[in-house]
């Protein structure tokens, strides 16, 4: 039977009938993409594991009940963020980051930037540079509160569209909005506390005049 | 005349390509007199890109072997009982 080529319904009732070529297929579908939402949503390897062992076994269990209402990838992201959630709610609290702050560059009373703004967005070709600043964001990540975790990286990370993210973690647009817009601005910071502090942005900005005076990250 | 503030307010819908286009055209006139606003943007826009790269590209081999001795299992033994599960969690932790 060649599985590839099947449609969703069809797919849906050879998981039914529990269908050893279907669950490997649709396993092979989805591990990659179920284990990284795990492990940005837990922060740690060995929970994303159990979550996506228990994720594929609540799935073939409830195969069943599902009533086709979403699609099936969206029932299979919700039962996987729902059990990352789940571990995470588990662990010891940890301080978390008040999203409330402000996280822009200050403002005059006309509504100006008050601050120079450093632009660190042209990064240089360096691997090893890139790479640690994906590690800053990972661990960035790890200090958004739950609520914005998950949509960031539905959204950002997962690339899922709005409609599918809110449908999942069952929000209003208003509200993945506000949340999604609050994280990646605490993301942008945390990036520029670092990126204007490297070598090669205080040569840039050397360049550009900006080291005179106090700037915004 | 749009103020950086406004440009705070409209910044997501910008970043998501859904302003209005002549909202989004007098965004960008704004830019091209702000470099405070174009530095925020474009360092806006860049996290959402590097955010894109933590997305994962495989799973571990031997967890993949793992599940797929899962399907092999005959699905009335996929539940390990309470006792199982206990004696998995301490062996996993000694």
């Amino acid at each position: 039977m060649a599985v590839a080529s099947l449609d969703e319904h069809e797919l849906i009732k050879q998981l039914r009938a529990q269908n050893e070529a279907a669950l490997g297929a649709f396993m092979a579908q989805y591990e990659t993409r179920v284990f990284g939402l795990a492990l940005r949503l837990t922060g740690n390897r060995q929970d994303a594991e159990e979550v996506l062992q228990d994720v594929f076994l609540t799935v073939f269990q409830k195969i069943d009940s599902f009533r086709g209402d979403s699609k099936l990838s969206s029932w299979l992201y919700r039962i996987a963020t729902n059990a990352a959630l789940m571990k995470l709610r588990k662990r010891p609290r940890i301080q978390q980051i008040p999203l409330e702050e402000e996280l822009g560059p200050a403002m005059t009373d006309e509504g100006m930037i008050a601050e120079p703004v450093v632009d660190w967005s042209r990064l240089p070709d360096d691997e090893l540079e890139r790479k640690e600043l994906t590690r800053r964001i990972e661990a960035a990540i790890t200090q958004l509160p739950p609520d914005y975790r998950s949509v960031f990286v539905l959204r950002d990370v997962e690339g899922l569209s709005t409609e599918e993210a809110c449908e999942i973690l069952s929000l209003s647009e208003a509200a993945l909005k506000s949340r999604l817009h609050r994280a990646r601005l605490f993301l942008r910071k945390q990036l520029a506390d670092y990126a204007v502090g490297r070598p090669s942005t205080a040569s840039m900005m050397q360049k550009t005049g900006i080291t005179s005076s106090p700037s915004h990250a | 005349m749009l103020r950086c503030c406004d440009v705070g307010q409209l910044l997501y819908d910008y970043a998501e390509q859904c302003l209005e286009p002549l909202v989004s055209q007098q965004l960008e006139q704004h830019l091209t007199d702000c470099p405070g606003c174009l530095a925020f943007i474009n360092t806006y826009k860049q996290s959402m890109h590097l955010s894109k790269e933590l997305r994962c590209e495989d799973i571990p081999p031997e967890l993949r072997q793992k599940l797929r001795s899962f399907i092999k299992t005959p699905v009335s033994s996929r539940r390990p009982s309470l006792w199982e599960r206990l004696r998995l969690r301490l062996s996993r932790s000694s």
